[in-house]
């Protein structure tokens, strides 16, 4: 039974990695710039059809076609967020989720305008293809590829964060606008780029899937409510609490399969349920 | 020749009318004093999912739809009128599907419906098309509850189901009675009614045959499912013979390479995909097919396919799809250009476009359709007619890979009767 639960938490643990990118821009941009994102699957799903079409359509290199993915949803953010988040910084969170939530729509729409509706599923890299035996069963050697990509992006980002003048920034910007603002910090253009940085880790996690899993209109939406369980569990605006949220539902999520089959769907949004009632703010919010 | 094209355009922009609507994008448009004039199109209203991972399949319709009303009014039309097509996007959503049957019906002036993918969305159907008042030519929605709850025992006169029912994938119990190596079954299934009806039928019939079988696991995936991952590693922990599966169209494509990522075909005898025999599938699985990854345990069947049977209707079926569309016709294609050819059948045997007229002529009618004779049963409007299972295979025939080695059962052994007893439709 151990070497099954250890087995499926391996699986569960690279299912976490793709919630995890998502999660984490998520939770970026609403712990800087204080907008919660609904359209922020739209960009995951965007990164999965562009590197849907560069590589699985043009027959692009696999890596250079997630580089350029990532480069045109970040130009993709960068509009987003300088033409109209911009405008929605200081008015109710509900004309926030309004506005994002109308992305989801106009950007489902345009794929399916460009793309057409249907799934697209393009070959696998050859050099990723196979597996390794661990624990006597064969794991996808994909999969350890994924698991790898989240924890770089994680220790990335951490050494962005805490390391570097521009983390400092976006850590001060995060305390206390004004105060920052005051010091001279260009509030506004940093904004953009954490905006621009959030779109792009989504579309990573897009970009990373396309071999493996389908490529559809709403594919996006369908990720975006498990992130926001993720930064529920993880405390809103903490990347720490994302990257333990997304480990905690993707493996439950495997677990549950294995364990409850019948009713597997629930797991999440219980353990989301006891977080809320025991730790309102999550379980590294402040 | 010119009014050929002209009329081609003209059903091609109402189709894509159609998809803009479903989309969301147009506004739904009134249109007022379009009051039905006697001499006027025939409407044929029609709705699938044409978008999303299952988006294929409500295409296959549209395009199945498309040729025959091309094929029809070349030929003058049916009673001397011509048939105009409107298709929607049912999104899989019975919301959805029930909005665009009333705009269908109360708005465009639709005076036959056809089509729906999803099971959920065809149960919300059925009692709105008794206050609608118009038949309806189910084209792919498999919930046995369909034809046996609604028709057969509550008896709503519109509905016709023109595919295969859930049925079909219990074929499997038929295909692998005789392999006494297979004794421990597992099942990867849809979370949704026809993936517990279709495990349920699989597992009722299958210990009729096979007293000494196991079912050792099961796992249940919902739409949107992207990662099967774990659902596989869940019932392969328990060391399965063999595996049923049900996801469809993208969602089995992917389930399918996940497995073998995870190295599931040197574990096990066989694999069922149900709906394996779709085209979509096969073109989405055909690097891995012809590269033998399956190893020949890859079998499946579906409610049509496009190699079977080999007569004079199926090949002017095929030809003439592929000539039109470029591409190979799966069952939801199939299903709805014999439903256009159904409602030709029946107004020209009834005389008339009465809908009561229409329905009664069709009650018991048989058809030479490209899925071979379908038999439209009286008791429950379920069009009776065989498709065989078959392993999936490279076949130089072909551009894509067929299912071949096929497993012929007759469709009155398999298929459920009326009376009926009840199936669980639960996990």
């Amino acid at each position: 039974m151990l070497e099954k639960l250890l087995f499926q938490s391996l699986i569960g643990l690279s299912l976490s990695m793709y919630l995890w990118l998502l999660a984490a821009g998520l939770t970026l941009v609403f712990g800087v710039l204080g907008v919660l994102n609904f359209a922020h699957g739209s960009l995951f799903m965007l990164g999965a059809y562009a590197t849907f079409t560069l590589y699985g359509k043009l027959g692009l290199n696999f890596w250079f076609s997630i580089l350029l993915s990532l480069i045109s949803v970040g130009i993709i953010g960068a509009i987003l967020e300088r033409f109209f988040i911009r405008r929605i910084y200081e008015i109710d969170l509900p004309y926030q989720l309004i506005l994002t939530f109308g992305f989801i729509l106009v950007f489902d729409d345009l794929v399916k305008i460009i793309w057409g509706g249907v799934a697209m599923i393009p070959p696998m890299p050859s050099f990723l293809e196979g597996n390794l035996a661990i624990l006597g069963r064969p794991y996808p050697i994909y999969n350890i590829f994924i698991i790898i990509a989240g924890v770089v992006v994680a220790i990335v980002l951490w050494l962005l964060l805490e390391k570097t003048w521009w983390g400092r920034m976006i850590r001060a910007s995060a305390s206390d606008r004004e105060m920052a603002s005051a010091i001279g910090i260009n509030i506004p253009g940093l904004f953009t780029t954490v905006f621009i940085f959030a779109a792009m880790l989504a579309a990573l996690g897009g970009a990373l899937g396309t071999p493996v899993r389908v490529v559809a209109p709403g594919i996006g939406t369908a990720m975006i409510i498990q992130a926001f369980v993720i930064t529920v569990i993880g405390g809103l605006g903490n990347l720490k609490g994302a990257f333990v949220g997304a480990l905690i539902v993707g493996i439950l999520t495997s677990f549950g399969i294995l364990l409850f089959p019948v009713f597997e769907l629930f797991i999440i949004f219980v353990v989301m349920a006891i977080v809320l009632l025991v730790k309102p703010e999550g379980l590294f919010g402040k | 020749m010119a009014k050929n094209i002209s009329r081609r355009r003209f059903l091609k922009n109402a189709v894509v009318g159609g998809v803009a609507l479903g989309t969301g994008l147009g506004s739904y448009r009134v249109t007022y004093g379009q009051a039905k004039k006697p001499a006027g199109p025939i409407k044929i209203g029609g709705q699938g999912a044409i978008s999303g991972a299952h988006a294929d399949y409500g295409w296959q319709m549209m395009a199945g739809a498309t040729l025959a009303i091309e094929e029809v009014n070349a030929k003058g039309g049916i009673l001397g009128r011509k048939l105009e097509m409107k298709f929607m996007d049912e999104e899989l959503k019975p919301a959805t599907a029930v909005k665009n049957a009333r705009y269908l019906v109360t708005d465009w002036g639709a005076d036959f419906l056809f089509g729906v993918d999803s099971s959920g969305s065809a149960m919300a159907l059925g009692p709105v098309l008794a206050e609608l008042n118009r038949l309806h030519f189910f084209c792919h929605a498999a919930t046995h509850r369909l034809t046996e709850e609604l028709v057969a025992q509550r008896g709503i006169p519109q509905i016709f189901r023109m595919v295969a029912p859930v049925y079909q994938d219990a074929l499997a119990a038929w295909v692998f009675k005789d392999n006494p190596e297979i004794k421990r079954w597992a099942g990867i299934n849809c979370d949704y009614e026809y993936g517990y009806v279709a495990w349920n039928l699989f597992k009722e019939n299958i210990k009729k045959f096979r007293p000494d079988v196991e079912f050792v696991a099961a796992a249940w995936a919902p739409f949107w499912t992207m990662d099967f991952s774990s659902h596989i590693a869940a019932v392969m922990a328990e060391k399965p013979d063999a595996i049923f599966a049900t996801p469809w169209a993208g969602e089995g494509v992917m389930l399918l390479r996940q497995a073998l990522m995870l190295g599931v075909f040197d574990k096990i005898h066989a694999w069922w995909q149900g709906m394996g025999g779709s085209v979509d599938l096969l073109e989405g699985l055909s690097r891995e097919i012809e590269g033998d990854k399956f190893k020949g345990k890859l079998w499946a069947t579906a409610r049509y396919i496009h190699n079977y049977p080999v007569s004079p209707e199926n090949k002017a079926f095929v030809d003439g799809f592929r000539k039109r569309w470029g591409k190979y016709p799966n069952y939801s294609a199939e299903a709805s250009y014999s439903t256009i050819y159904t409602i030709k059948a029946g107004a020209e045997k009834a005389k008339s476009l009465d809908r009561e007229k229409v329905g009664a002529a069709l009650e018991g009618i048989e058809l030479k359709t490209p899925a071979g004779v379908r038999l439209i049963r009286k008791a429950d409007h379920q069009a009776v007619y065989t498709v065989p299972a078959g392993r999936a295979t490279k076949s130089p025939d072909y551009t894509i890979p067929i299912l071949s080695d096929l497993r012929v059962i007759p469709a009155n052994e398999y298929f459920r009767h009326p009376p009926f007893t009840p199936v669980a439709a639960t996990k």
